[in-house]
């Protein structure tokens, strides 16, 4: 059989048992549980529970999802006899011992769970399950959820006033615990050092070497303050937080599976870009990126961010292939949630898409109920291969109007050539036959057709293509085939035209499948009637076609009515010029002269007519769209799918949130019932007593500028994630975020301005040693560039950075992302994030995997790194373009001076003494004469590079 | 300065990253090896390597390893079966199907008098050392999810490639070379994701060389184009020195710096040794021949199996060697004409078997896995009354051979017509878990932690499939 679903969710958290089995925090009650969680449970989900369940059948009256269930048995009795292997019933049943109790019915047990289950028993049958109260059968356990929901992060934040009242909360809070450590804090950084952090921190870009002389010259509180205003205010600072939460979001341009292009995903970026700029409060950004598209306000601008930022729900790396579309929409909204769990509460919801969450206070109920909501809504639109929501993009109402009339016109048009194809169908042509060669593209003649049953045929009927055509004699309706298929095919499109010559006696309904690259898609002919081109041909549609893949098309005579006729399959180019439509051959043409005037006026309006249809729908398909998702019919309840599976229904639930944080209960009432919810889900997670949100966005802000999070599991915040360093501080700055109107830019300036954050990297021995991971911040953090910040530190060295903002780089018409090349030399952010063709480097140097919502990226130090940042021409080039436009700023008489220039152009600092001469040496060493050459400049700036400073921030 | 929790390889709760930063550094390590996860293995492996011979689209099991008389005697009779996509879409069992015999003949080979048609008749040479699996199965009806699945035991889900953890747990011989390598992969059907490392550290990902539809088998940017050694060398040595000026003047001396510092020398060596592996001329003209390099039509998949066993030699962890091109139905992929398949046999048969000979005669076959087969078989019905085959991930053929697995052997099989696994069954899982198994990995026990959760390869499900090793 098939199995319809393996979540593999199912038992994971199963897993997690296992490995925590020896901590004793949560799951210490009795070790032998171990052995019920990793072998019994998973095999109990598996191989019974599907029948012996108290939400399934019970059958035979045997409940096997409690420990009460098996020791009452069924109808045979006990089904578990602790300790007795051979007497207990269970047992002989899956041993296949008596051929009246074989279970599973489907076939016996592997071996080794049969062993599994006798060791079990044999070690007395240790089953932590309860009899369950209702709902999801294999989760029984005691009140997990009520013990995870006293954990601190869904707790509300302790405030002190006195504490809150302070201007310097952060050093005192960070300087209390250095103290009690016993560590030393490390100097002030130097203002040239300083000022490249912030540089980097705020916009991702280095400082003006200008800019850092002047700032070394006369730093201050005063100048560096604003400094930090100024850094704050740049457009710059949008971009760099804006890529900071793409990660977050799992941003990308493509889809994996066969590389689909995400048109309008730029749009969401630029939003992002633009309300980081605007300083818009977090608490809106994250309605606009839940329920934007609902919460309109008839502020145009306003509306169209607000229904851009919805893009953040449609970004996931989807499997559009899946056959299965309830599977899918459920994989679908599962990634939906677990996303926005992980992005703006740090919350691995997906858990309890099988059962109770094993550790925090989610519940199968939970995930149901906000299931329901995205239940309520359309994700995408179903084919063969799925397809993203493109909605169309608020517009001003003179825009509006001006694509409604286009579409008015196209509707006229569209009417006016049908009328104009039904008079020339009226009378059609009377040629005999149509010569192969007098037609363009593929034409595949019934002749090369390959047959399955007795087709028969024929000349009676005229005009046809070539030598005749075959019918399939009306008869063995269902067991007839003929399939057309070219023997090559170029990749590209095609419109696929089907001959065959109608007659009084044919089926109305003929099924034509057109097997393309993408799909396969049936058109159903009514070959009574004439075809709408030329009186012999029907277009079948336009379809894209790969060399090498599949293209054919089958015609088949299932429940026909009358003849099923075949003549020819043609696939016609799309946009090649002179498509000249199949003709009968003139010579043997017995039309009267004016008859052939009639048709060919005709012709002409209506190709006239078809330029003018071409023109209109590409001035409307230039309407503007934005990715998001629909509003669907509201589901007022949704049932828990029992295990994970889409097809297993468990009872219902109400729409609502995870009940144990924040005013869940509140919110959920508030859900109307003519809609999907997404809005009252939005409030509930930008609600200022949502204990989750503030924090878990606050730590993030800290971890972008610090290089470490309090938390330092940013994505998790739940009971398996790491504890805060500084709980107080976490509160204090959450609470003030949320007082002083959720304020991205406040909350950077105040983090950049306190000490902590302007500390040297340099640690004494002492604090080295008591605080090896610099958990309490007595220096600053050396930390390394994101590859983006990478590459436009080489393209700004180079002169060549553009520094110009939004929109897309994608070409127009891209259908697919593979082999990208990525070019121009804007801003990292604005490469298309492709999730098969990333920009060179970035897969190498650790950029956030685009499937996945991403808190901390990893960071890792291969050899392939070097083989790419020394071997890649993007790279060598950037060092060439760099060394000219050095070489070309003025004559150099000394090596010496040339040095000096390239490091303040590339690390912002003269070099030192030693690094002066190793450079000079280098840029000399085998010319006598001392003007530098270009290649040896080029291999100098390529090594400055490559090296720590440029590559790491002090 | 600090060595913070993300500068670290971040490994799972033993300290790995520490440890591959340390191997890294060392530059004076005894062996060339460096050693993944597992300072030890779970068990007494069979295996040191794996070669999976992928053929993407799905060989149609009933016309290459399983033959079925009944089919041949029945052909053209309709009756109900379970359809996969059918199930999937409608959820519709029981839909009428025409049975479609084999074009190819069927014979006998070797000892064990295993019959193979005509589509494989130089592999058949080598039946006695090869372990069929006649009763496989897996999830996924279409390409997409299913080779996800084959690859990382997902359909959907975002998870490492089962090369990536084989070499995240036992690391490799040669740290001059990539110790993961997928040869010629597709770019279509989850594309890099089939070897990616998803959550695990990106080192562990696999290498391409070359691509699916492209002759040329090479690795990125491993030479940069007009750079002398010597100017390269001079330039590495400035590298060194000014790096080391830095961190004398940040008055850091650290492990991440120092292990940055020597990735280049790191890189220097695999770019001196990996063109010297990845060049074939030096092979004799008996390995060329028995490759088949100089027929055009075994040329291509000949030189990928050759590379494969090159690659082995010097020590690559998992390598995998593709045949199959970048379109949404990929080579085997045949819905509509069945005979396209015997192109696809005639260039892959005699490398295969050349690859087969040419481990055994070094040796390598001992304690090298080599694995064929695809993402799911083909039904022995016709699909949609056509002349081709649909897909079937509910019944079909791998077989392994090598590393442990019982020559000679067929295990399970499917039903009298060849359509659904039956007995003998073999999840796509129980195969990630016995493969691990012979590498000395407890698939259970190789698990990482990620974002709150552990993750393992065969998620809670696979079994080692004791019957066959």
């Amino acid at each position: 059989m098939f199995f319809p679903v393996r979540l593999s969710l199912v038992a994971l958290c199963a897993l997690l048992m296992m490995v925590c089995a020896g901590q004793s925090t949560l799951c210490a009650a009795d070790p032998d549980t171990t052995f019920f969680e990793t072998k019994i449970r998973p095999a109990l989900i598996e191989h019974c529970l599907e029948c012996h369940a108290t939400e399934t059948e019970a059958s035979g009256g045997l409940l096997l999802d409690s420990r009460q269930g098996w020791a009452t048995g069924g109808d045979l009795g006990p089904a578990i006899k602790p300790g007795d292997v051979d007497a207990s019933l269970l047992i002989r049943a899956i041993r296949y011992d008596d051929p009246d109790v074989e279970m599973p019915p489907e076939g016996k047990l592997p071996a080794a769970v049969i062993a599994d289950f006798e060791t079990w028993i044999k070690q007395g049958a240790v089953d932590p399950r309860k009899q369950p109260a209702s709902g999801d059968p294999e989760q029984a356990t005691e009140s997990v959820v009520e013990k995870a929901a006293k954990h601190w992060s869904y707790q509300p934040p302790v405030i002190d006033d006195a504490l809150a009242s302070r201007a310097d909360l952060i050093d005192h809070l960070i300087d209390r615990q250095i103290k009690s450590q016993q560590l030393t804090k490390a100097s002030p950084a130097r203002p040239a050092v300083l000022i490249r952090r912030l540089a980097f921190d705020l916009q991702g870009l280095p400082p003006d070497p200008a800019e850092v002389k002047a700032f070394a010259d006369q730093a201050s509180p005063e100048a560096y303050e604003a400094l930090v205003d100024r850094l704050l205010e740049s457009p710059q600072f949008g971009e760099h937080f804006a890529r900071h939460w793409m990660d977050v979001a799992r941003y990308a341009d493509s889809i994996t599976l066969r590389g689909f292009v995400l048109n309008d995903a730029w749009r969401y970026r630029d939003y992002l870009v633009s309300a980081y700029n605007q300083d818009r409060p977090f608490d809106q950004m994250i309605r606009d990126q839940i329920a934007g598209d609902l919460l309109a306000t008839g502020d145009l601008e306003e509306d169209r961010l607000r229904a851009v930022a919805t893009g953040f729900l449609a970004l996931g790396n989807s499997n559009l292939e899946d056959q299965d579309k309830t599977k899918l929409e459920f994989d679908h909204l599962d990634e939906q949630l677990e996303t926005i769990g992980r992005a703006f509460m740090g919350q691995t919801i997906g858990c309890a898409r099988c059962h109770d969450h094993k550790f925090d206070p989610i519940t199968a109920e939970d995930y149901y109920s906000m299931a329901g909501i995205f239940r309520s809504t359309v994700p995408l639109a179903h084919a063969n291969l799925s397809k993203w929501i493109s909605a169309p993009l608020p517009i001003s109402p003179e825009q509006q109007q001006r694509y409604d009339r286009l579409k008015k016109e196209l509707q006229v048009v569209a009417a006016q050539i049908k009328s104009f194809k039904a008079q020339q169908t009226g009378k059609p042509a009377k040629g005999s036959l149509i010569a192969l060669d007098s037609l363009p593209g593929i034409v595949i003649d019934d002749e090369q057709a390959t047959y399955v049953g007795d087709w028969t045929h024929s000349t009676s009927a005229k005009p046809y293509v070539g030598k005749g055509y075959h019918h399939d004699a009306n008869t063995s309706q269902g067991s007839k085939s003929a399939t057309f298929e070219p023997k090559t095919i170029k990749t590209g499109r095609y419109e696929v035209r089907m001959a065959y010559t109608h007659g009084t006696n044919r089926a109305t309904q003929t099924i034509v499948q057109v097997f393309s690259a993408n799909e396969s898609k049936m058109v159903r002919v009514n070959q009574r009637l004439a075809g709408p081109i030329d009186g012999s041909w029907i277009s079948l549609g336009e379809y894209p076609f790969e060399a090498g893949g599949q293209a054919f098309v089958m015609v088949s005579n299932e429940d026909a009515d009358g003849h099923v006729i075949v003549d020819a399959i043609q696939f016609l180019p799309v946009g090649q010029p002179d498509q000249k439509i199949a003709k009968a051959d003139p010579q043997k043409e017995r039309e009267s002269e004016e008859q052939r005037e009639v048709q060919k006026k005709l012709a002409k309006q209506i190709s006239e007519l078809q330029a003018k249809e071409k023109q209109l729908k590409a001035e409307v398909a230039n309407r503007p769209t934005y990715l998001s998702i629909s509003e669907g019919e509201p589901k007022q309840e949704v049932a828990i799918r029992v295990r994970g599976n889409p097809h297993q229904f468990g009872v219902k639930v109400r729409r609502g949130f995870i009940a144990a944080v924040g005013q869940a209960d509140h919110f959920a009432k508030q859900i109307p019932q003519d809609r999907s919810g997404r809005v009252e889900f939005a409030h509930w997670i930008a609600d200022p007593q949502n204990p989750l949100t503030a924090r878990v966005y606050v730590n993030r802000v800290w971890s972008w500028l610090m290089g470490e999070g309090l938390v330092t599991t940013e994505n998790q915040f739940g009971t398996t994630g790491a504890p805060p360093t500084h709980p107080e501080l976490l509160d204090h700055l959450a609470q003030q975020f949320i007082d002083q109107g959720w304020s991205t830019k406040q909350l950077v300036k105040q983090i950049v301005t306190s000490d902590a954050y302007r500390r040297s990297s340099r640690r004494d021995q002492s604090s080295q040693q008591r605080d090896p991971e610099n958990r309490y911040y007595s220096a600053a953090n050396v930390r390394r560039l994101p590859v983006e910040s990478l590459r436009d530190a080489m393209m700004m060295a180079s002169g060549r950075l553009q520094m110009t903002m939004g929109g897309s780089l994608i070409p127009k018409g891209l259908s697919a992302d593979y082999n990208f090349n990525h070019q121009g030399y804007r801003r990292s952010l604005y490469q298309p994030v492709f999730r098969n063709s990333l920009p060179p480097l970035f897969q190498a140097f650790d950029f956030a995997d685009p499937s996945v919502s991403v808190g901390d990226r990893n960071q890792s130090t291969v050899a392939t790194q070097a083989l790419e940042i020394m071997n890649h021409p993007w790279v060598i080039d950037c060092a060439a373009v760099t060394a000219k436009r050095v070489l070309d700023e003025k004559q150099w008489r000394q090596s010496a001076e040339l040095v000096d220039r390239l490091y303040w152009l590339c690390l912002a600092r003269q070099p030192s003494k030693q690094e002066l001469e190793s450079c000079v040496q280098f840029l000399t060493a085998e010319e006598a004469s001392k003007s530098p050459d270009s290649q040896r400049v080029q291999d100098l700036v390529q090594a400055l590079f490559v090296s720590i400073d440029f590559r790491y921030l002090e | 300065m600090t060595l913070n929790r993300r500068m670290m390889l971040a490994g799972g709760a033993c300290g790995f990253g520490s440890l591959a930063t340390q191997a890294m550094a060392a530059e004076t390590l005894s062996s060339n090896a460096l050693p993944g996860l597992l300072a030890k293995p779970h068990h007494a492996p069979k295996a040191k390597r794996v070669i999976f011979l992928f053929m993407q689209g799905g060989v149609s099991q009933v016309d290459s390893f399983d033959y079925k008389s009944e089919l041949q005697r029945r052909d053209g009779e309709r009756m109900p079966f379970d359809d996969a996509r059918e199930f999937a879409k409608t959820g519709k069992r029981g839909s009428e199907q025409r049975l479609m015999k084999s074009p190819w003949k069927f014979n006998q080979y070797g000892q064990t008098g295993k019959h193979v048609s005509d589509l494989f008749p130089k592999t058949a040479q080598h039946v006695d050392d090869l372990c069929f699996l006649h009763g496989m199965h897996t999830d996924g009806v279409a390409h997409g999810p299913a080779t996800l699945f084959l690859h990382c035991g997902s359909t959907n889900f975002i998870r490492p490639s089962m090369g990536s953890w084989v070499y995240y747990a036992l690391g490799t011989e040669n740290r001059d070379l990539p110790g993961f390598v997928s040869i010629a992969p597709s770019i279509g059907n989850g594309g890099p994701r089939n070897y990616g490392s998803s959550f695990l550290p990106t080192r562990f990902q696999g290498t391409p060389i070359g691509q699916a539809g492209s002759e040329t088998l090479g690795i990125n940017h491993l030479e940069p184009k007009n750079f002398g050694d010597d100017r390269r060398q001079q330039q590495l040595s400035l590298i060194d020195s000014l790096n080391h000026s830095q961190m004398q003047r940040r008055q850091q001396a650290s492990e991440e710096f120092q292990a940055m510092n020597d990735s280049f020398k790191l890189a220097w060596r695999m770019q001196q040794v990996a063109p010297d592996v990845l060049n074939l001329k030096s092979e004799t003209q008996a390995t060329r021949d028995l490759y088949g390099l100089d027929n055009p039509n075994t040329r291509s998949y000949g030189e990928r199996c050759l590379l494969a066993r090159r690659l082995v030699e010097s020590g690559v962890r998992f390598v995998q060697v593709n045949y199959g091109d970048n379109s949404a139905n990929p080579a085997w992929d045949q819905h509509s004409n069945l005979p396209k398949h015997e192109t696809h046999a005639r260039a892959v048969d005699q490398p295969i078997a050349g690859l087969l000979a040419d481990l055994k005669q070094r040796g390598l076959l001992e304690d090298t896995i080599v694995w064929w087969g695809g993402e799911f078989g083909r039904t022995p019905y016709s699909q949609n009354n056509g002349t081709g085959r649909d897909h079937n991930p509910g019944g079909f053929t791998v077989w392994v051979a090598g590393g442990g697995f019982q020559p000679g052997t067929s295990y399970g099989q499917t039903d009298e017509f060849g359509a659904k696994s039956i007995q003998g069954k073999v999840h796509m899982h129980d195969l990630h878990a016995t493969v691990m198994h012979q590498l000395g990995i407890n698939h259970e026990a190789l698990t990482y932690r990620y974002a709150g959760r552990d993750f393992r390869l065969t998620d809670v499900y696979g079994r080692v499939v004791h019957e066959v090793i």
